[in-house]
């Protein structure tokens, strides 16, 4: 019995180490750059998750959160010389209260409006996000410069960047967190629950608007984690983090909501697929094909298995 | 005493406003959320200034009515009618994307005044312009003249340099249209070549193109494309993308060992302070205007300098100086014409030789479809010690090119 | 009272039909873009009262705008028939997806008809020798050669089609199946209606209208070009509109493409850097104070000063 929940569980897991293992053999370097970004992908993801999981928010700005986040990295580093994975504590502070604070003056308002009228706040906080960056510091893209950044090892004649392992490490690092926030503490099982059944959770006397207050706040912060570990590889500009909105719900759609494991290895699988694409000489513009690809072809599996969804 | 001195100046300054006459209008459309059509945009206020100053153009003021395009062809193409319309210009400048200006085109062909561009290099834009348009001027390079160019320059850095070899020809370009017109035309100057025809005939054997998602649209992972470039191990490896490209693939590169002799950057303008980074050392880049240029070129210097006078930054893209020229070019037609009619302005602007501060002496020549093409080529820079260095156009020359590319090693 | 509002709309139609005798050609061009985000929006809307949030609306329009100029470029054909086929092949396409995609509900629909319009425009990119690739492509005919008026005109009756249909659908036993879809899903099957059927048709339709105004879009100035083409700001931009003008109606994305359409200009002018912080501002306000729109804030202002009046 407990071996069947076992297999159940760690199936999606399991089979996304062998797919690894399969790439690997064939194509080393596809198989590395797949797993970095898909990572990466997921990292971003993982925070959207948890907002429209448990909050119920589709928030579109969610991507110039992200931009806003490298760019505070950026004047941490440039004002005090701080070392942008340094600054991820401060940054994840501040983002936390302007989430929290963006929460509390906007979303609050729209909670019972539903889906739609939310859409269009967090649209125009979007627009409002994106323009404000455009003008305190241009489209001109900058960066910050660090040695370990672009630092490599050989392995067996195969030779690939460490750095963007942090990608793997810190997105692996951020789910088990999540996982125990939401099973350990007394707030994120709170939030489980107001997820579950934000109803219920009322009756049963949980202060739902200051969970969700908190749950939006922290989705927000982790975008500051995503900030910290992307500035020393990315240019910086104010729609650096734009592309991730829909990366991030395409990742949810395919992992199913409320399911943050399945952010984890639908953001890999992805990765890995657009890596295989890119790695064929002259096919390299469709890799698009196989994210989008992938993403409906899940999507319609799913729907086929359990027709109500 | 002072009170009188200030009133008679304020009169004086009433009685000049009332006599001259009505101002000469000029209308620009660029994208002013974008640095490129804000500098631009800035340039161009800047010349109109300097014009206005030393007394107007035919005893008339100039005056500047700048409208953003937000780079949305419908905007762009609202804008184009609402200065036609609503201000009443006398002429369109401006600038930039493709889409947007395609979009312009139809417009422009209704009210067919003299137009001005410095943007827009796609060969499309030509197309839809077609060869009767006489009052289109265009002074931006199209996108096949710029493969030309660098052809005549590699040839002639080759014959300065023995040691330079240009046979194997590696290049990475973006997905998206600018990207891809460049592939297009290295293709067709390849085919060219081996008939040993055309800019390339003596120096490209070999050729390879492989497509990137730039960072600039959601992409910015060059490691497949690099992979396959190593492989290759060209002589010259050339990536077209935009800005945001720049240091990212510079990382990615190290990161895969991969070191060509030349490394060749061709996107339309540069991160700020790229030359700071140790990566940037020795990359050369294609490019229409530096800030060394001043050391070559008088124009150059003054237009730097009264840029930095009045808006407290640094020009930080060629169309900086590219929207200064686009006023002045217009500005010596009209002082040569001696009117701002349109059929002897056409005239005297197609004669005009004007000393620009991109360093060239601006002249206009027919293109592969309109008659009135201004710039055909660019540069061939080099970061060096933080700064673009020149290295070819040979006679604006401000530095020897250092190759082969430095290696990763140390920094 | 009952004479009343077929007047007005008679009135405002005759205004709309006699706009470009007293008006110049940049208020045309203007009012040509309204309309044409008009009909995306009133579009977008009369998908979504089945229930269903569609964000494919980018995916069509680029569709149709390819189509129009393929047609008109490579096969020489009249660009107010390129248009029409502009319809036709987003409205095929659309019968053909949505009989796989409409069994989905919710985030998944939408989802999956955003990544649908991904999907086309890769398609579209790398189809170099039909499309012109990541190039674009160009024709040479536009549409009524570019007579702003007669573009108008054109774009008017579209969006008047647009109108009167998404009316039919308000007003006819569309509209009972619709409502009763979107109300509860189960209910409806019960009382037999065919929602699939329904759903596909209201796809099919609001599709082919989405073709017509890219075609018409792409005809008009004669070029199309993957970015922007299949824009995401042709998807968001009509979404925003009929928010803001109030959603499940017609008047509302009329109302709000006009207050959005000619806000964001006027902005610009007055405000050459940072207008989009406003327009953004603007947005967020009008969520804020007003959860159901323009035009249900009138109707609330209207029915609150009649039941007052009642009470005096």
């Amino acid at each position: 019995m407990e071996s069947i929940s076992f297999w159940k569980k760690y199936k999606n897991i399991l089979f996304l180490i062998l797919l690894i293992v399969a790439v690997a053999i064939w194509k080393p370097h596809a198989a590395i750059y797949g797993l970095q970004r898909g990572s990466l992908y997921a990292l971003a993801g993982l925070p959207l998750s948890l907002t429209l999981g448990i909050v119920g928010i589709m928030n579109l700005s969610h991507g110039d959160f992200l931009s806003l986040g490298i760019y505070i990295v950026y004047m941490f580093s440039v004002n005090t010389g701080m070392d942008p994975l340094v600054s991820i504590l401060p940054v994840f502070i501040l983002l936390f209260l302007l989430g929290a604070g963006v929460y509390k003056l906007t979303i609050t308002k729209v909670l019972k409006a539903g889906h739609l009228n939310q859409l269009l706040l967090t649209f125009g906080i979007s627009m409002i996000l994106l323009e404000v960056m455009n003008l305190i510091w241009t489209s001109r893209p900058r960066s910050v410069y660090v040695d370990y950044a672009s630092s490599s090892v050989t392995v067996a004649g195969v030779r690939f960047g460490t750095y963007e392992f942090l990608y793997v490490v810190f997105a692996i690092a951020v789910l088990i967190g999540l996982q125990l926030f939401l099973k350990k503490t007394r707030l994120g099982q709170a939030s489980f629950a107001v997820g579950q059944n934000p109803r219920g959770a009322k009756i049963v006397g949980i202060n739902t608007s200051f969970v969700y207050l908190i749950v939006f706040g922290i989705s927000v912060a982790i975008l500051g984690i995503a900030a910290g570990v992307m500035v020393p590889r990315f240019a910086i500009f104010p729609s650096v983090g734009s592309s991730y909105t829909m990366k991030s719900f395409c990742l949810v759609a395919m992992a199913g909501l409320g399911n943050l494991t399945g952010i984890l290895i639908s953001g890999i699988a992805l990765g890995v697929g657009e890596a295989i694409v890119q790695s064929i000489p002259g096919y390299a513009g469709w890799s698009d094909i196989v994210f989008f690809g992938v993403l409906i072809a899940v999507i319609m599996i799913r729907s086929i298995r359990r027709p109500s969804l | 005493m002072k009170k009188a001195i200030l009133l008679t100046l304020v009169l004086a300054v009433v009685a000049m406003m009332a006599v001259a006459a009505t101002p000469i209008k000029i209308g620009a459309v660029v994208p002013l959320g974008d640095i490129t059509g804000d500098q631009a945009a800035k340039a161009m206020r800047l010349a109109v200034a300097e014009i206005n100053a030393a007394g107007g153009l035919l005893g008339r003021p100039v005056e500047l009515i700048v409208i953003d395009d937000e780079l949305k062809p419908e905007k762009g193409a609202a804008a184009i009618e609402k200065l036609a319309t609503v201000d009443k210009v006398d002429f369109f400048v401006g600038g930039m994307g493709s889409s947007v200006h395609l979009a312009q085109i139809p417009v422009m062909k209704r009210y067919q005044k003299i137009t001005i561009w410095i943007g827009a290099a796609s060969y499309l834009c030509e197309n839809a312009v077609g060869p009767d348009a006489d009052w289109y001027f265009h002074l931006h390079p199209w996108d096949y003249q710029q493969g030309a160019s660098y052809g005549l320059g590699w040839t002639e850095l080759a014959e300065a340099y023995p040691e330079i070899r240009t046979d194997r020809i590696f290049l990475a370009y973006e997905e998206g249209g600018f990207g891809t017109a460049s592939h297009e035309s290295y293709v067709a100057l390849q085919r060219l070549a081996q008939q040993g025809e055309g800019a390339w005939a003596a120096i490209m054997n070999d050729y390879m193109g492989v497509s990137f998602k730039s960072a600039a649209l959601g992409g910015g992972d060059y490691r497949a494309m690099l992979q396959q470039a190593k492989t290759y191990n060209p002589d010259l490896f050339i990536w077209a993308g935009y800005d945001a490209d720049a240091l990212p693939m510079l990382q990615q590169a190290k990161e895969v060992g991969f070191a060509p002799e030349f490394f060749v950057g061709a996107p339309p303008g540069w991160p700020a302070h790229f030359g700071d980074s140790p990566l940037a050392e020795g990359v050369t880049l294609y490019g229409m205007w530096a800030p060394t240029i001043n050391k070559v070129s008088p124009a150059a210097e003054h237009f730097y300098n009264a840029y930095i006078e009045m808006f407290k930054e640094e020009p930080a893209t060629y169309f900086a100086p590219l929207g200064y020229t686009n006023i002045y070019f217009l500005a010596e037609g009209i002082k040569a014409a001696g009117t701002i009619d349109k059929a002897p302005l056409i005239n005297a602007l197609e004669k005009v030789e004007y000393a620009s501060p991109i360093g060239e002496v601006l002249k206009i020549a027919p293109s592969n479809v309109i008659k009135h093409q201004g710039f055909t080529a660019q540069k061939i820079l080099q970061w060096q010690g933080g700064e673009q260095q020149v290295i070819w156009p040979l006679e604006l020359k401000t530095a020897d090119p250092t190759f082969p590319f430095p290696s990763w090693e140390g920094r | 009272m009952k004479i009343a509002k077929p007047l007005l709309i008679l009135i405002v139609l005759a205004a709309a039909v006699l706009l470009p005798i007293v008006t110049e050609a940049y208020f045309i061009s203007i009012a040509i873009t309204i309309l044409t985000f008009m009909t995306l929006a009133l579009s977008w809307d009369m998908m979504l009262r089945t229930g269903q949030l569609s964000f494919g609306t980018a995916g069509f329009f680029g569709l149709g705008g390819y189509t129009g100029i393929i047609a008109a470029a490579d096969f020489g054909v009249d660009p107010v028939i390129g248009i029409m086929l502009g319809g036709l092949v987003a409205g095929g396409i659309a019968l053909i997806l949505g009989m796989a995609i409409l069994r989905l509900r919710g985030l998944y629909f939408a989802i999956t008809t955003m990544a649908l319009a991904s999907v086309f425009m890769v398609i579209i990119r790398n189809l170099h020798r039909l499309t012109g690739g990541p190039s674009g492509k160009i024709v040479y005919n536009t549409l009524f050669n570019y007579d702003s008026n007669k573009v108008y005109w054109f774009m008017l009756a579209i969006a008047v089609g647009t109108v009167v249909i998404s009316e039919l659908f308000q007003r006819t036993r569309i509209h009972f199946a619709i409502d009763s879809i979107r109300a509860d899903e189960t209910v409806a099957k019960s009382h037999g209606v065919n929602i699939y059927k329904y759903l596909i048709f209201v796809f099919v339709v609001t599709s082919i209208i989405q073709g017509v105004i890219g075609a018409t879009y792409a005809l008009q100035y004669g070029f199309v070009y993957p970015e922007s083409s299949f824009s995401p700001h042709y998807l968001l931009l009509p979404i925003a509109m009929a928010l803001v003008g109030g959603i499940y109606s017609t008047i509302g994305p009329i109302l709000g493409a006009i207050i959005l359409g000619l806000s964001s200009e006027y902005l610009k002018l007055i405000m050459p850097y940072g207008h989009l912080v406003i327009y953004g501002v603007i947005i967020v306000v009008v969520v804020l104070f007003m959860p159901d729109g323009v035009y249900g804030a009138i109707k609330a202002f209207f029915m609150n000063r009649k039941r007052r009046l009642e009470e005096r």
